[in-house]
């Protein structure tokens, strides 16, 4: 099959939702602090991300919009709609920005509405995860799910779960993406391009571009481990097909599931920041790292890199860390095999 | 010959079913032809006018028969005009597809060009220290999406340093300087990503084939590492990032849209994404099956090129 082929190859192929299957072995091992570094940033950032609203480290006095849990906020007493680069950013020019003197702020510095742009990214880190969360788990449920009986019981359920997956995997990823994002907006927006949205349209899309090659993989693995003299035996002693799927069949594949667990949460936290760029991303005032850096990006003309970078920097340590995790992982269940 | 007939049914089965979903998605989407009309008419428009407006571009025929009715425009190469600014379709997809060739074939140069060398040192020299600030830089590049590598690079090339404008100002093949200013950005963006994915790819398999007996034997034989390199593990070990790169074609010509949007590049992506916005059903749909033809066909050469490569799969693989 030609998407098979493409599958096995994987790579870096620019739809940002396919796992790449093929990934290199790696020889040595990665040193332990590296690990725990990363551990640690990703537990950093979950709990900010839970614990916005009254952890000491973030700002929060943001009285502006309808639903103030949702939005991040403005630096104490400083109401001035300015940009101020971050306190460390020496070489950043504030009076250029400002007119009265030089003054930095905060760690990431403030973006054009005065928002404290540290408390923001955390804020963002709650969108974002919560989506990129929810995304793979339906991803994985559903993928599993179908999977399984695609690959267990074989015969029309196959073929038609097979063709869908062909089909979706055929069409290119943003512009199924767009149109599922879109179908929820209102009838009477003329533009798709606005931000209006609430966060269940952005998973829901996501979702659906996790399910056909994470279906794929299931699927994969169950023929494999269904051909297994395991599997065999609990049929002779007259186990039920539902007993051998969930009890001898799915053991074996949740570490493999788990590994492409989270490189598929990398994948989905890029793809939402692409949906941010092209203008398909929540509601106006909620953040989320890709919506922040789409809206910074305006600025960056005028040399104010900080409202753009300084969540590109937050997002990318993230990604990197899973990815970081999700590898390590691999090499541990050391899932190369079970995909060849 | 028969697998050839039975590839190219296959093919031509998902290029339909990739173009006629993307004709009834299109019609679905909020407001649907109300919203073309209103944008054509403007406000203010009795229900008569448009009604007429509708019915002039026919969009109060079936789903299905406006589909014909398109395919057979595509196929007869009458493409029609573009509902808003009644330009010429055929034009606008021919101005965007060489954007995008420049880029793809760019990036993929520039990828190559750096990935090849680089992996063919670090599997040589396995664990070492170039190999291993190889490999983690190109794991880092990985984790950067490219709207996070796009305006890293402006900000220091068009902002702090004023060395390309910004945005790009397309120039063709004619003026060299002009055309390398407005591409190099774009096609830098979109070669890092590449760059690391074939550098990992080419390393783990010149790696494995670095440790076959034939490499053994070869240097036991006293041939020099260079020889080595090029003469005897390069080509076994080309196989998968030939692969990737040929998918990569595919892939990379409607695929760039966040890089053609970032630098206001006009390709085949961002004409895409553009016309779903403005709700231009026929451009979409043109852009679309150009596109799916051209990742079908290089899938098509690609599956050609294995069954050449290796006759078991032209019997068909054991495996789905």
């Amino acid at each position: 099959m030609t998407t098979m082929t493409m599958t096995e190859v994987g790579g870096p192929v620019v739809p940002p939702v396919e796992p790449p299957l093929a990934k290199p072995k790696r020889h040595h091992r990665r040193g332990r602090i590296t690990l725990w570094l990363a551990v640690a940033w990703l537990a950093f950032i979950t709990v900010s991300a839970i614990g916005a609203n009254f952890l000491p480290y973030i700002k929060h006095s943001c009285t502006q919009y309808a639903n103030p849990k949702q939005c991040s906020t403005a630096v104490k007493g400083d109401l001035l709609k300015i940009e101020k680069p971050p306190a460390w950013a020496w070489f950043a020019h504030p009076e250029k920005h400002i007119g009265k003197g030089p003054e930095r702020t905060g760690w990431f510095g403030t973006d054009r509405n005065g928002y404290d742009l540290f408390s923001r990214s955390m804020f963002g880190a709650r969108n974002s995860l919560l989506i990129g969360g929810f995304s793979i788990t339906f991803g994985l449920l559903f993928g599993t799910v179908l999977g399984m009986i695609s690959g267990y019981y074989r015969g029309w359920a196959d073929r038609i779960i097979e063709v869908v997956t062909n089909i979706l995997l055929a069409f290119p990823a943003l512009l199924l993406a767009i149109f599922i994002v879109t179908f929820s907006d209102k009838p009477d927006s003329t533009s798709s391009a606005s931000d209006t949205r609430s966060i269940g349209p952005i998973i829901i899309a996501l979702s659906i571009l996790a399910i056909p090659p994470l279906t794929r993989l299931v699927r994969a693995n169950t023929i494999m481990y269904s051909q297994r003299e395991f599997v065999m035996a609990a049929r002779s002693i007259g186990a039920p097909n539902r007993r051998i799927l969930v009890r001898e069949i799915l053991p074996n594949i949740i570490p493999t599931l788990l590994s492409f667990a989270l490189t598929g949460l990398a994948l989905l936290l890029v793809a939402e920041g692409a949906l941010a760029a092209l203008g398909l991303s929540v509601e106006a005032p909620l953040p989320t790292w890709g919506r922040m850096i789409s809206s910074g990006q305006e600025r960056l003309r005028s040399g104010i890199w900080w409202p753009a970078l300084m969540p590109a920097m937050v997002m990318f340590l993230t990604i990197l860390c899973i990815n970081l995790l999700g590898d390590i992982l691999a090499e541990r269940f050391n899932t190369r095999e079970t995909i060849a | 010959m028969r697998y050839f007939l039975n590839r190219l049914v296959q093919l031509a089965i998902v290029v339909f079913a990739v173009t006629f979903l993307t004709s009834v998605a299109l019609r679905f989407l909020p407001g649907g032809s109300d919203v073309v009309v209103a944008l054509k008419t403007g406000p203010g428009a009795t229900a008569a006018q448009a009604q007429a407006v509708k019915h002039d571009l026919g969009l109060d025929r079936s789903i299905v028969s406006q589909y014909f009715d398109w395919m057979h425009k595509f196929v007869t190469g009458n493409w029609g005009f573009t509902f808003q600014t009644n330009q010429s379709i055929k034009t606008e997809v021919v101005r965007a597809l060489p954007i995008s060739a420049f880029i793809m074939v760019y990036a993929q140069i520039l990828s190559l060009l750096f990935a090849v060398p680089v992996a063919m040192w670090s599997a040589y020299r396995q664990g070492s220290k170039f190999d291993r600030i190889g490999t983690t830089t190109a794991f880092g590049l990985l984790s950067a999406p490219n709207y996070i590598v796009a305006p890293v690079l402006m900000a220091a090339f068009s902002v702090q340093r004023k060395w390309v404008p910004f945005p790009s100002i397309y120039a063709g093949l004619g003026d060299p300087v002009a055309h390398f200013k407005a591409f190099v950005l774009p096609v830098v963006t979109v070669a890092i990503p590449l760059y690391a994915g074939y550098m990992r790819l080419l390393r783990s398999d010149m790696v494995a084939t670095l440790q076959s007996d034939f490499i053994t034997t070869a240097r036991a034989s006293g041939v020099g590492t260079w020889s080595i390199l090029f003469k005897h593990a390069l080509r076994p070990s080309l196989f998968s990032i030939v692969t990737a790169a040929a998918v990569n074609i595919g892939a990379l010509m409607g695929g760039v849209v966040i890089v053609e949007q970032f630098f206001l590049l006009n390709g085949m992506g961002r004409l895409t994404v553009e016309s779903i916005f403005r709700r231009e059903y026929p451009t979409v749909q043109y852009a679309v099956v150009v596109l799916a033809l051209i990742y079908v066909l290089v899938n098509f050469f690609i599956d050609l090129a294995y069954a050449w490569i290796d006759p078991r799969v032209r019997m068909g693989r054991a495996l789905g």
